[in-house]
């Protein structure tokens, strides 16, 4: 199936969000400016609901017209897009989110058309699938490791690196126990959770010429 | 904006297409997905975590009545999205050098591609049909794609000499340590912040 690689299923969603000339600031720019607030680290919605790798958000306007001889089209609606890659299967996934955190995904989809709201576990996973794009082509670089799989072994990765470094040239019985003891310190130890560690960047940024 | 987080940048294009070439773009992925090998440029480009491409025909936009108004368009439209490690410009650049003719087979469909060489008119035309990003979330804004597969390998190794490690009597364990150090030392170092460009 196109979703999906390996272990891990690429999900697009498209949205259309509520035209409605009255509304004060538009749906569209309601949309825009909660999610300029809202938290990119371990606080984000996709951090406490299980599975995301990474995930992003954009409200698409309309089509690009690249010019002539192309024919200028534009969109009645203006879309919100959801990209995500996460582990194992569309309706645990989405279950997750509705469980996880219904109040932020009711501020986002709930300038939506058709929007149930997400205490209502299995409309919501219905609506999500009505909006669903099918996958042409996709790629994982890795596609047999899970969320947890990978913070561990980044975590693992440092503490080697530490533990190799501080560990040159030990007299090899010595060295057998403190590796031992090593390991069995490293497997007690909490994973440190997904989305920690980001620098946060009062300025937005990633602009074409970055 | 916020095409950025931590190390990795979202980047969103939208490019239109005559409907009867979406199928030969569809069988050219078709072929791709299935061969591996041709995968292989996309694979060696080790700066990108994720990517896919989305054809949407023209009558594909999702249509939930409750007064949304149905498209009328006569373009199907190319989507693509992709996860990558540095700045856009090295992103393009890589792209152009390594990916050029696989990138022709994918985007020569659409309206008005200037083709992937030479590089300045591919960026202006990828700056023409980007849109940005709104929100971006990583698990592991601290990391790389290579970090990532690194972290795997160090994991595995760790996992097989831990399996042995209390069975060995000192001088085995001596070699297999050295062993151990000699299959992840490439694979070591530090993630960290990224750095800010402005």
């Amino acid at each position: 199936m196109p979703n999906k690689s390996g272990s891990l299923y690429g999900l697009t969603i498209l949205s259309p969000i509520i035209d409605d000339e009255k509304a004060t600031p538009s749906h569209d720019l309601q949309i825009r400016k909660y999610l300029a607030s809202l938290a990119t680290d371990d606080r984000s919605p996709f951090a406490l609901a299980p599975g995301t790798h990474l995930a992003r958000l954009v409200v698409m306007d309309d089509v690009i017209y690249v010019g002539m001889p192309a024919c200028e089209e534009h969109l009645k609606s203006k879309y919100l897009v959801l990209e995500s890659n996460f582990d194992g299967e569309l309706d645990d996934y989405l279950g997750g989110l509705a469980d996880h955190v219904p109040e932020q995904l009711d501020s986002i989809w709930g300038h939506c058309v058709a929007y149930p709201g997400a205490a209502n576990r299995q409309a919501f996973i219905d609506y999500m699938k009505a909006c669903q794009l099918d996958t042409t082509f996709y790629f994982a670089a890795i596609n047999d490791k899970s969320l947890p799989e990978t913070l561990r072994a980044l975590h693992t990765r440092s503490a080697v690196a530490d533990f190799i470094a501080n560990h040159q040239g030990m007299e090899p019985a010595r060295l057998q126990a403190e590796f031992v003891q090593f390991v069995a310190q490293l497997r007690s130890e909490p994973i440190p959770g997904p989305g920690t560690g980001g620098i946060a960047r009062d300025i937005k940024t990633g602009g074409r010429n970055e | 904006m916020s095409n950025i987080n931590g190390k990795v940048y979202a980047m969103n294009a939208i490019t239109p297409m005559k409907p009867w070439k979406t199928w030969i773009l569809r069988g050219f992925f078709f072929v791709l997905g299935r061969v591996k090998p041709l995968q292989q440029d996309l694979i060696n480009l080790s700066f990108i975590e994720f990517a896919r491409w989305v054809v949407l025909p023209r009558r594909g936009f999702p249509f939930l009545g409750n007064g949304q108004k149905r498209e009328e368009l006569q373009y199907d439209y190319l989507l693509f999205f992709s996860n990558f490690n540095g700045t856009w410009n090295q992103y393009i650049d890589a792209f152009s050098a390594v990916l050029s003719r696989g990138l022709n087979l994918i985007w020569r469909w659409s309206e008005k591609f200037p083709g992937s060489v030479p590089v300045t008119p591919f960026k202006n035309y990828i700056a023409q049909v980007q849109f940005d990003t709104d929100y971006y979330y990583t698990a592991y804004p601290r990391a790389t794609a290579n970090d990532l597969k690194s972290a795997h390998i160090v994991q595995a190794s760790l996992d097989a000499l831990s399996l042995r490690a209390q069975d060995y009597t000192p001088a085995q364990f001596e070699e297999a340590y050295l062993h151990f150090v000699i299959q992840v030392q490439a694979h070591l170092g530090e993630t960290g912040d990224a750095p800010v460009v402005f």
